[in-house]
């Protein structure tokens, strides 16, 4: 065991010497040596170069150093070598003559290890001491203290109580997680009242629960304010408390009740329009266009007569519908898939007992949340109400044909016709007459000839005439009490198809206490009917503004009931005014210009007038007035009615 | 002034008629009003034409003046066939007689409809003679 031949200099010769040679020349040094060996610390020295030079017994039995070791770098010994840094380390301690600490490990002991600078007599640093300090046990120990501290801290943090340490300042030293849950993460809180403090926000306030011994759980708002206050440079800071418990608890009771009250009116409304839906025989589904799913309401299986929940398909739809309807409705379905449009069409339905179903059908396009095209429509049975009208039409063609109200129109042809037939004769004969009396020389016999025949054509016309009259001189009917407002609502009832097709929106306003007149009923009809068809007629062209008809009926002055009839339409010229009545005039294409005119004789047969008044706005307002029945006309006055004569206007 | 003027036209076609043909151009009323079968063809005659009426548009093609006919005066309206269905029954026999309708419904539809299916005039009852000699010479130009 010696290193003599690697010792460089004399110290380390002496040194090495003593132990070597074993001479009782350096005592001190060999009993240095032996307490060295004895202690339990391994204790090595490296030279500056980091060359093992000697290290003691402990060195050896704790760190397995060998003999063998002296002499080597301390890389290449391989206890030192799993420290990397050693020789860093020794150089700063040398430089700075400093002792250094670092961890060491073996295997599973730990050390902690001292570098101290080893210097000789002329205090000269030469090397490096390392010593070893077991701390194994050490370690450990405070290995178990961090897991104990971090159970303790699970298990704190899984307690519901909030727990929290403090400290004689009551400065909060620690909390459990529902701590700072409950009091609302403290950290940000503190960063809030920072922030306050130093201006830079106000302090928002945050809404907190927490449980009071014997109070229970109380919701808290927690508000912070800075306080200035004078002649004192610290700054503190005032902090509320507010419970809001009682309130939250209302709102929320409020909120519950808001709920209950709208699930008890959406169950209100449900039941409202399932029976709206009996009642007016409407129902309702919707219709996903790209899936075909169809949902339909309970009344639209009634009018169906399918069995209620009964999945329905295009197909089974189908199924009811009238064959000659079918056509129709396939055209439908196929326009409302390509379509996206809102839609309305009426078709049948053909029963399993053979019974014939109307409905009208309104769908309304809609697309849902992802775009897909969707109908909600509602079916409503017009069934009932189809055969009405069917059977009211009846009765009005019955009824015109019994009454003999026969359109002025088609009257007015006729008597047109009749009328004009012997004009013609008249013309043409007088023509004949002025040629052969203005020949040379004149025709005497043929004029003559001509000149009877044009008396006798006069007297043809004549006759048209008189029997115009008797015709309307009915005298069984031509006196009665006639309530306007009843007359006009019948007619109303008769030509209100006539105007819808027209698409004319007709108001009345009837006077309530309206007193009757005496005349002929059906005559009066057809002067309100008349001019209802005049004021239809004049708006058929308009398209720019509603077709607007009012029929109103008033008293007028002098014990006078006056019928009126507003239209929206073309209006007439303030210069027509006057020839309106006139008999052949007309403005319509197809008319024949007598309506007016013998409108006004029936009027004034009933010593009456009947007048136009163009409107300040778009239209006309034509108007009759005539006495009404306790007007002093007498029974006899009744029969003295002069019934009109049509051609006195022509 | 007028009617003079007149009874010189007529004048100058009756001597044409004469000078032109030894039979004057033969007009044809049918109507089933007795004062124009009456009164017109005196008319006509007083214009220089030669004329004849029958009170049916059956009693007229049941006659030997079809062929005859230069211009038909034809009214409307008529029990049994009407006046538009014995112009389509000419044309269906390809008789192309120049046709002049009279009527006394003033129906402002009739007039086009009238024309477009080939009649030369429409005129409406009570008509002057005026008119009626303007449209038979529209007519016989045509023809």
């Amino acid at each position: 065991m010696t290193t003599q031949s690697v010792t460089p200099n004399g110290a380390w010769t002496d040194f090495q010497g003593v132990r070597c040679d074993g001479t009782a020349a350096n005592t001190a040094t060999t009993d240095l040596i032996s307490i060295l060996d004895t202690v339990e610390v391994p204790i090595v020295v490296l030279r500056r170069d980091f060359m093992l030079v000697w290290f003691n017994k402990p060195a050896a039995d704790v760190l397995r150093f060998s003999p063998s070791d002296i002499g080597r770098a301390s890389r290449d010994i391989s206890v030192l070598a799993g420290f990397p840094r050693l020789e860093e380390q020794c150089s700063e301690v040398i430089a700075s003559g400093v002792e250094s600490r670092a961890d060491f490990r073996d295997g599973d002991k730990w050390f902690v290890m001292r570098i101290s600078p080893y210097t000789q007599g002329d205090r000269q640093v030469t090397g490096t001491v390392l010593t070893f300090t077991n701390v194994t046990a050490f370690r450990a120990s405070i290995d178990q203290v961090v897991y104990e501290r971090e159970c303790t801290k699970a298990i704190l943090d899984t307690v519901a109580d909030p727990l929290v340490v403090l400290s004689a300042d009551q400065r909060i030293q620690s909390g459990n997680r529902a701590f700072y849950t409950m009091f609302l993460e403290l950290a940000s809180l503190l960063t809030q009242l920072k922030e306050m403090l130093a201006g830079s926000h106000a302090f928002q306030p945050v809404e907190v629960d927490h449980v009071f011994p014997g109070e229970g759980q109380r919701r808290l708002i927690l508000d912070a304010r800075p306080l200035s206050l004078p002649g004192h440079s610290e700054r503190r800071v005032l902090v509320t408390f507010q419970d809001i418990t009682a309130r939250k608890q209302a709102e929320t009771a409020n909120d519950l009740r808001a709920i209950a009250e709208r699930k008890e009116e959406l169950r209100r409304s449900e039941a409202f329009l399932a029976e709206a839906q009996r009642l007016s025989l409407t129902g309702s589904f919707s219709w996903r266009v790209t899936t075909d799913e169809i949902k339909w309401s309970q009344q639209l299986y009634r009018i169906y007569e399918f069995d209620q929940g009964m999945p329905v398909t295009l197909e089974l739809i189908r199924t009811r519908v009238h064959p000659e309807d079918l056509t129709l409705y396939e055209k439908m379905v196929e326009e409302a898939r390509n379509g996206g449009h809102d839609f309305e069409w009426q078709y049948r339905l053909l029963m399993p007992d053979h019974s014939i179903k109307f409905l009208h059908a309104v769908a309304h396009a809609t697309r849902d949340q992802d775009g897909q095209l969707e109908y909600i429509a509602s079916i409503q049975d017009v069934t009932g109400r189809r055969l009405s009208e069917e059977a009211r039409d009846r009765a009005r063609s019955e009824l015109a044909k019994v009454a003999g109200l026969m359109s002025l129109g088609t009257l007015a042809a006729s008597i047109a016709h009749e009328i004009n037939q012997p004009l013609s004769g008249i013309v043409t004969n007088a023509s004949i007459c002025q040629r052969m009396l203005a020949a040379a020389p004149p025709n005497i016999d043929g004029a003559l000839e001509t000149a009877r025949r044009t008396i006798r054509d006069a007297n043809r016309a004549s006759e048209v005439i008189a029997r115009l009259r008797a015709l309307f001189s009915r005298k069984d009917t031509a006196t009665e009490s006639v309530d306007l407002n009843e007359a006009t609502r019948e007619v109303m009832a008769l030509s209100l198809s006539g105007l819808q097709r027209n698409q004319v929106v007709v108001r009345a306003e009837l006077a309530e206490d309206l007193p009757s007149v005496t005349g002929d009923r059906v005559q009066l009809q057809q002067v309100i009917l008349n001019l209802l068809r005049n004021a239809s007629d004049a708006m058929s062209t308009v398209d720019d503004r509603p077709r607007e008809l009012l029929i109103r009926t008033e008293r007028d002055e002098d014990d006078r009931v006056r019928v009126s009839v507003k239209d929206m339409g073309v209006g007439f010229q303030p210069q027509a005014a006057d020839r309106l009545f006139e008999a052949f005039y007309t403005t319509k294409n197809d008319g024949m210009g007598i309506g007016l005119s013998v409108s006004r004789s029936i009027i004034e047969a009933h010593r009456g007038r009947l007048w136009a008044k163009a409107n300040d706005g778009p239209g006309a307002t034509f108007s009759f007035s005539i006495p009404c029945r306790s007007a002093g006309i007498t029974g006899d006055s009744h029969r003295s009615v002069q019934m009109p004569c049509v051609t006195d206007a022509a | 002034m007028d009617t003079l003027h007149h009874v010189a036209h007529s004048q100058r076609m009756k001597s044409r008629q004469k000078r032109s043909a030894i039979e004057p151009s033969l007009v044809t009323v049918v109507d089933d009003d007795e004062s124009v079968r009456e009164s017109l063809p005196d008319l006509l005659r007083e214009f220089g034409f030669a004329a004849r009426a029958f009170s049916s548009a059956e009693e007229f093609l049941a006659s030997h003046c079809v062929g005859e006919t230069r211009c038909l005066i034809l009214d409307i309206a008529m029990p049994g066939m009407s006046g538009p269905e014995l112009q389509q029954e000419l044309k269906l026999r390809r008789r192309d007689i120049p046709i002049v309708f009279i009527t006394g419904q003033r129906d402002e539809t009739v007039r086009p409809r009238a024309l477009e299916q080939g009649a030369v005039e429409c005129l409406f009852k009570p008509f002057s003679d005026t008119a009626l000699l303007e449209a038979l010479t529209l007519a016989l130009r045509v023809d």
